[in-house]
């Protein structure tokens, strides 16, 4: 039994089904007495480079614990499932549990962004007044 | 002169730090990389040659799942 970091980006379109997606590769883990440590969902996240296309996508972050048989299955599944747009698969020496720093960056920064956009109505709403002003002021020129 | 003159050797990551540098930590691997997405020379960062080496993979890595770009002329 070895550990193992799998990150895979599922097409945007297709986020509906990641829930369905991690149930069928847990069983997959799971059957073969494998452990399943650490498991993050990412979100869907802008991508760096567009890949077919495609400029956004959603992640997940598996650490499982499982034997070669059980990784030769969930890459395949990865390989011959459409929605899947890449994977990428790390040997790693031990168990990771602890959150990973993009989960935890990503939860500050949508904190901070509830707060931004606060902000941002209560601007828009200043400027509607105004452009309001504005109108009823050409309306009147307009009828004279 | 301007020979002898060595930029100081600096690295962000301490000694005891023992897990590696991790792909996943952008606000890092940010720093090591040029404005056009290239590997920083560890001669210009200073960096040595050990924490040089887990810097490339991890940004490898973080290039493959489009988390940093190879260049700047993607679409």
């Amino acid at each position: 039994m070895r550990h193992y970091e799998i990150v895979f980006l599922v097409h945007p379109d297709q986020s509906a089904q990641v829930p369905a997606m991690i149930e069928r590769y847990k069983t997959i883990v799971e059957s073969t007495a494998g452990a399943i440590h650490r498991l993050e969902d990412w979100g869907r996240r802008h991508l760096a480079y567009p890949i077919n296309k495609i400029h956004k996508a959603h992640y997940v972050l598996m650490n499982v614990e499982c034997d070669q048989a059980a990784l030769a299955e969930l890459e395949v599944g990865f390989r011959f499932n459409d929605a899947i747009l890449r994977s990428m698969t790390l040997l790693k020496k031990a168990a990771i549990t602890t959150p990973s720093i993009i989960l935890t960056s990503a939860a500050d920064e949508s904190r901070g962004r509830s707060k931004r956009v606060e902000e941002d109505v209560e601007v828009d709403l200043d400027i509607d007044d105004k452009e309001e002003i504005i109108a009823l002021d050409d309306v009147e020129t307009s009828a004279e | 002169m301007a020979r002898n003159m060595r930029r100081k050797k600096m690295s962000k990551v301490s000694a005891d730090d023992v897990t590696g540098v991790d792909y996943k930590d952008l606000d890092l691997l940010g720093e090591y990389i040029t404005e056009t997405g290239k590997i920083v020379p560890s001669r210009i960062t200073g960096v040595s040659a050990k924490f040089q080496r887990q810097l490339t993979t991890a940004i490898k890595h973080a290039r493959f799942i489009a988390l940093l770009p190879f260049c700047d002329s993607h679409e």
